[in-house]
């Protein structure tokens, strides 16, 4: 996977879209381009992109260099996307998903991205760090570690340390069917399980609400009932 | 062909000389042909347990730099003719003997033996990798102790690292008046974290501390209470299907008048 920091490629049901910072200086940006599609090449060949690049407007020489680009490596360049088209986390119309009467546990969180599945139990001493967000199958024991830049969900126990959003970012969350961590943290924010860990809870989750980090209960229509 | 088992902790003090030395009595005492290796180089103790300290003229790292040929290394128990052990080297260190040469070593055993039981160190390093080289099968020992626990954790996972996969549980040295209590973890405690198939529980007997000393494994004691679960343990690894004992202690004759004037 290659890291890029100013330009995203991102799949939505509409096709692809090529997110651009406005911050970045245009050269950049085609260069990183050049790097990411080099690498997906074979993946993404033949797809229609849109781009958007927020408030900033280039020039149609950067246009025109922007879909040369593009076509060098087989994509099609089918045009701009403006701010109200983007699809905004937790805006309504582009959520189908969110219907009234379902919460949502990842309200303004972090939605997409990579992924690591991991399905074990992981013991005293290991230690997962991934760039994206780990779904566990299993347990975390104490002694254990998981690292993730996202979100962190394990479908059985949480006993070891949890540290989601790892490089920063605050809209990250830690689920778990039974949340009793060693140390909690997410982003810059770190807590402990209160000391009478009572059994039982059922699936809760963790995030960052007002600058504190909170524990939730969850209660999503259906997992409840799954499980009790 | 015969079968390597691993005893094994992570922690210190848990109890796997005292377990190795009772299952392989155990096994012999039933028939088999059984080896004890004791592979805690420099700080061996097996044959103090066993009680066979004096008859050492040469030992594991005499046998794996060719010194001595095995059949001369291998000590005959005083109580069991089919029952040998392997001791440690006291004056080398772990370093001594590398995986590979265990893993030759352990083959030979097999052809040789029933069962060799392998006596690790405590700890993770060159130690247990050594221990666990040859070994076709785990044992984990661990005290009711959220260190002990903590540290089989890890134990398994590096087991299950090395391909030993579906190591067996021995819960040791619980007291099941502290657990009855809510003191001392207890066995679902234990085994809601480690998740492995539990082989035995051993309770707290003052008896093994007697045995140890005199070099006579607590498994040939009828009247020891951790004898008749290590009697039980060695039952289950020969196969048998055997339920747990029952860990409740009858009460002593000043709890049974504390309770008829009403103190509890």
């Amino acid at each position: 996977m290659t890291r890029t920091e100013h330009v995203a490629l991102k799949g939505t049901r509409e096709g692809l879209v090529l997110y651009l910072d406005p911050q970045a200086d245009f050269t950049v940006l085609i260069d990183e381009l050049q790097r990411l599609l080099k690498d997906s090449a074979q993946f993404l060949k033949g797809a229609a992109v849109r781009c958007f690049g927020g408030e900033r407007e280039y020039t149609d020489l950067e246009k025109q260099d922007l879909a040369d680009t593009l076509k060098n490596h087989d994509l099609e360049f089918v045009g701009w996307l403006r701010a109200e088209d983007v699809y905004v986390p937790g805006k309504s119309s582009s959520n189908p998903v969110r219907e009234q009467g379902v919460q949502r546990a990842l309200d303004e969180g972090m939605t997409e991205g990579n992924c690591l599945f991991i399905e074990k139990t992981l013991r005293s001493g290991k230690s997962i760090q991934f760039d994206g967000h780990v779904v566990i199958i299993g347990d975390v024991n104490p002694g254990a570690e998981v690292i993730a830049s996202g979100n962190i969900v394990v479908l059985g126990a949480i006993r070891g340390v949890a540290h989601a959003g790892a490089t920063g970012d605050r809209n990250a969350i830690v689920y778990s069917f039974f949340l009793a961590p060693t140390q909690l943290r997410i982003a810059d924010l770190v807590t402990r399980a209160p000391e009478d860990g009572g059994e039982s809870r059922g699936p809760e989750i963790a995030k960052i609400k007002d600058n504190q980090l909170v524990v939730e209960g969850l209660s999503i229509n259906g997992v409840k009932k799954l499980l009790y | 062909m015969g079968e390597v088992i691993v005893v094994t902790s992570g922690k210190g003090g848990v109890g796997k000389t005292t377990t190795s030395a009772n299952i392989g009595t155990g096994l012999a005492s039933s028939g088999h042909k059984v080896v004890l290796v004791d592979t805690d180089i420099g700080l061996r103790n097996l044959d103090v347990v066993m009680g066979l300290e004096n008859r050492i003229v040469y030992d594991i790292v005499d046998v794996t730099s060719g010194n001595c040929r095995l059949k001369q290394a291998l000590i005959k128990d005083k109580r069991f003719e089919n029952l040998y052990l392997l001791p440690a080297a006291q004056t080398k260190d772990k370093t001594a003997v590398s995986p590979d040469q265990m893993k030759t070593l352990s083959a030979e055993l097999k052809k040789e033996f029933d069962y060799a039981i392998i006596d690790c160190p405590a700890g993770i390093e060159q130690g247990f990798r050594n221990a666990i080289a040859g070994a076709d099968r785990a044992v984990v020992v661990t005290t009711p102790e959220v260190s002990a626990v903590r540290d089989a954790d890890r134990i398994i996972g590096l087991l299950e690292a090395a391909e030993l996969h579906s190591p067996k549980l021995i819960i040791n040295r619980i007291r099941p008046q502290m657990v009855k209590r809510g003191d001392m973890m207890d066995i679902s405690d234990i085994l809601d974290i480690l998740a492995i198939d539990l082989l035995g529980v051993v309770p707290e007997d003052e008896s093994i501390v007697v045995s140890t000393n005199r070099g006579e494994p607590a498994v040939m004691d009828h009247s020891s209470r951790a004898g008749e679960a290590y009697r039980r343990i060695t039952r289950r690894i020969r196969g048998e299907e055997v339920p747990l004992m029952n860990l409740d202690v009858p009460d002593g004759l000043m709890d049974r008048l504390k309770k008829l004037i009403g103190m509890r």
